[in-house]
């Protein structure tokens, strides 16, 4: 059975390269990939969305609706726009992040008894779908990671520990090393193992995981 | 894609991208170009290969368009090195301002065509293209849509071969491309009987492939639409159930291989995106191979010619032709959009720092100056960043086609409106298409006005260099062309340069623009930020970002209603708060701010 990722977030948090790094390491490891990317136009702030497709029968590089295991985002609001991909019960994998864009608040300004959406606002309607939700605050773990643009990082950690998720650490560790600027190397490969780390926290409490060494 | 698995000699897998798989390049001593144009790019790599030598060329389906000129004629011509042309459709128009189906170049070119539907065959078909364009002398198109072009996977990697490039001596090749009227007609036969030369081999080709099944159904599909078919029949639970034909030369038609898949078929199931090209062709076949087949496609209304395709599409439209169960995805779909409800839209917007929107607030000033005095507008827009302006909250834009056609549409406005027209153009669309149409207006006296968005690079599709970059392909050094010195060639009379992040002084030279009793052109300057962020980087300097304070905001929130920041949001006093992840530092908000209350944070030494 192939794994099924569905990951969605905004603009320059780095999704591409996430999917890059995963691709890689599973070059490395043998495992048979496929992915769909969708970053439409090449501006910051605009939603951006990846079919990750880890296995022998995955075939389509679109996910089928309902059928991905993970939803992974990036940041709060884009997982609700996605949640027809998610399998009923499946896992999510989100961000406390909550990035408004500027039409909301706009319309906050302008518009009498308008209010922002709220993370609990989301978790508690995606409740509806699963209840297997994990958030994560990745943006301070990536600033104690030293680098603030690793929350995608973070999430690889998160994912790594998962069982489902069959990619060889070391050959995802090797992966961090070529993909990221050389500068941010350490900062990244701290990023991911905070990832782990917080993963065992909330993720493992809902799926199975890898034990810790 | 780790180039230097590319260029190993060893045979490897790479995680590639259909795109890279397409072009990928290391630093080899040859020749790589971001040209003007796609026409031009054409003819740079036909000039090439009339001395036989290899070339590419990658454009998208609205790029075809442009190269078609040239690319007719190469059909008649034909070529001596290889010639290879990647074209890619957008079927659901993610990035376009049409699905348009190119396919339908090919066989009004008479120009043969491969269809990959994944990295690998990306790879291995951009191979096999060089060999037929050189084996047969004709140039060959690469057809792929966005879901190959934005899909990875494991490529396997062969060997590199590659000699070393000499001149050649044009005199010694005894070559000529020309043609024209007598010469027209006598290569015009002559490309009839290449095509059925290249028929005859396509029928031999392992580009086309079967999966055969104990069935007297088929399904024949070609490009992405062939992955959505063994994911949907998968999904329906009839994995090797029926009979499926890959085609991967969709022109000239394989029409023998066709012939013997469909000879003891009862239904056959045709899969592709948009236009019904494979359906009539099957229709035409069938009628004498077996008349007796049903054809289901988008003729008896299982499929839509609209919009690209998924697993769940193709699921559906086979299970309606073959009249199967399958619950369909119309509820998931229903019940998902009721999630929906309450999350804001997350449009297309500038970037923090982007200098478009410096430049949109001063023009909105203006053109608001201009209304109360009794002038109303025609917007005119174009293709690049700032076409965002159409979405809400500024959704502002009359017209916008495709690129460089805001001057030409603006020309024509000019004498039927009784408003002033406004064209607004980006530094590689004015390159690229745009001159033509302002040189018409300044011979015919036409009078508008214009606007330039000089940010450098070609922004929208990943700051490529453009003429206005001092750099060229590969990071090489190129000539910066100035394009104001171009304008004032031309003979326009009023030609301004602005700084896109001077709101306040560009608010009077916008009006005096669209005041000006002629063609008016103001070049907005100012490069892009992603551009600049990555300059600002290697050189060592740090982006710096601005905040507000929040003893002084009085909220009159004129950097929200104004502005459109990503970098912008709410906080719990609903004081205006800016995210220091996300802001630029480039300062325009502050200069705003009626009371000064947005300031730069102090730069620890």
């Amino acid at each position: 059975m192939s794994l099924n990722i569905f990951i969605c977030g905004v603009g320059g948090q780095g999704l591409v390269l996430l999917t890059t790094v995963i691709g890689n390491a599973c070059a490395k490891s043998g495992a048979k990939v496929i992915t769909g990317e969708m970053y439409g136009l090449s501006q910051r702030s605009g939603a951006v969305s990846v079919h990750l497709r880890i296995g022998e029968d995955a075939f389509s590089p679109l996910i089928p609706y309902g059928e991905a295991d993970i939803l992974l985002s990036l940041e709060a609001i884009e997982t609700l726009r996605y949640v027809e991909y998610l399998k009923k019960d499946g896992v999510v994998l989100m961000n406390k992040r909550v990035m408004h864009p500027p039409i909301e608040t706009f319309k906050l300004i302008t518009e009498k008894g308008s209010k922002y959406i709220t993370l609990e606002d989301i978790v508690s309607k995606l409740r509806d779908w699963t209840q297997n939700i994990a958030v994560v605050d990745a943006l301070k773990l990536a600033k104690e990671s030293g680098n603030v643009r690793a929350e995608n990082t973070v999430f690889l950690g998160c994912l790594s520990a998962l069982e489902a998720f069959r990619v060889d650490e070391k050959a995802i560790r090797e992966s961090i090393s070529e993909a990221v600027p050389k500068k941010t190397v350490e900062q990244n490969l701290k990023a991911f193992d905070l990832g782990k780390k917080s993963a065992h926290v909330s993720l493992c409490t809902l799926v199975p995981c890898r034990p810790l060494p | 894609m780790v180039l230097k698995d590319v260029l190993s000699k060893e045979k490897k897998n790479a995680f590639m991208l259909g795109n890279e798989a397409i072009d990928a390049l290391g630093n080899f001593d040859y020749q790589m170009e971001i040209t003007t144009n796609e026409k031009v790019a054409l003819e740079v790599c036909a000039g090439a290969a009339f001395a036989g030598v290899r070339s590419l060329t990658a454009m998208k389906s609205v790029g075809t368009n442009v190269a078609s000129d040239t690319l007719f004629v190469l059909g008649y011509t034909g070529v001596k090195g290889g010639l290879v042309v990647v074209m890619a459709d957008d079927p659901h128009a993610h990035s376009s301002q049409s699905e348009q189906d190119g396919r339908f170049f090919a066989p009004n070119s008479y120009i043969p065509m491969l269809e990959p539907s994944s990295p690998q065959e990306a790879k291995d078909m951009v191979k096999k293209a060089f060999e037929i364009s050189e084996r047969h002398r004709v140039p060959v198109i690469i057809r792929t849509v966005t879901r190959v072009n934005h899909q990875s996977g494991i490529v396997q990697l062969g060997e590199m071969n590659r000699g070393e490039f000499n001149k050649v001596k044009w005199k010694e090749l005894n070559e000529e491309y020309t043609t024209l009227g007598a010469v027209a007609r006598r290569k015009k036969l002559k490309m009839l009987e290449r095509t059925t030369k290249l028929a005859d081999e396509f029928d031999q080709s392992e580009l086309n492939f079967t999966r055969q099944a104990d069935s007297d159904v088929g399904v024949i599909t070609s490009s992405v639409s062939y992955l959505h078919v063994l994911e949907a029949l998968k999904m329906l639970k009839l994995q090797n159930k029926f009979n499926v034909l890959k085609l991967g030369t969709t022109y000239p038609l394989p029409k023998n291989t066709i012939k013997n898949f469909i000879k003891n078929l009862k239904k056959a199931v045709v899969v592709e995106e948009l236009s019904p090209y494979l359906e009539k062709e099957l229709c035409a076949i069938a009628k004498e191979a077996n008349p007796d087949l049903v054809i289901f496609g988008k003729d008896s209304g299982d499929f839509s010619e609209a919009w690209e395709y998924n697993p769940n599409i193709v699921a559906r439209g086979i299970a309606s032709a073959m009249g199967l169960e399958y619950a369909g995805y119309e509820a998931i779909i229903e019940e998902a959009s009721k999630f929906k409800e309450v999350i804001p839209d997350r449009y297309p917007t500038f970037c923090a720092g982007c200098p478009h929107r410096g430049t949109f607030v001063a023009l909105n000033q203006a053109l608001k100056i201009q209304v109360a005095k009794g002038q109303e507008h025609y917007f005119s827009n174009d293709i690049g960043c700032y076409s965002m302006w159409i979405y809400p909250p500024i959704s502002r834009g009359d017209s916008s086609l495709c690129m460089g056609a805001s001057v030409g549409v603006a020309n024509g406005l000019s004498h039927v409106i009784e408003e002033r027209a406004v064209a607004v153009v980006g530094d590689s669309t004015f390159f690229h298409a745009a001159i033509p149409a302002l040189v018409n207006a300044v011979h015919n006296g036409n009078k508008f006005t214009m606007l330039i968005l000089d940010n450098s690079v070609t922004a929208m599709t990943g700051q490529q260099y453009n003429p206005s970059t001092e750099f060229t392909a590969g990071g090489r050094q190129g000539k910066k062309i100035s394009i104001e010195g171009i304008c004032k060639a031309i003979g326009v009379d009023f030609v301004e340069v602005v700084d896109s992040y001077d709101v306040k002084n560009n608010v009077e030279v916008f009006r005096k623009a669209l005041d000006y009793d002629g063609l008016a052109v103001v070049i907005c300057r100012r490069e892009c930020a992603l551009y600049g962020d990555r300059n600002k980087r290697r050189r060592g300097e740090k982006i710096v970002p601005f905040y507000v304070d929040k003893d002084m905001c009085k909220r009159p929130y004129v950097c929200l209603r104004t502005f459109y920041c990503p970098a912008y949001e709410l906080d719990e006093d609903r004081q205006p708060r800016i995210s220091p992840e996300l802001c630029d530092g480039c300062s325009v908000c502050s200069k705003l701010c009626p009371i000064h209350s947005v300031k730069q944070t102090e730069v620890k030494a």
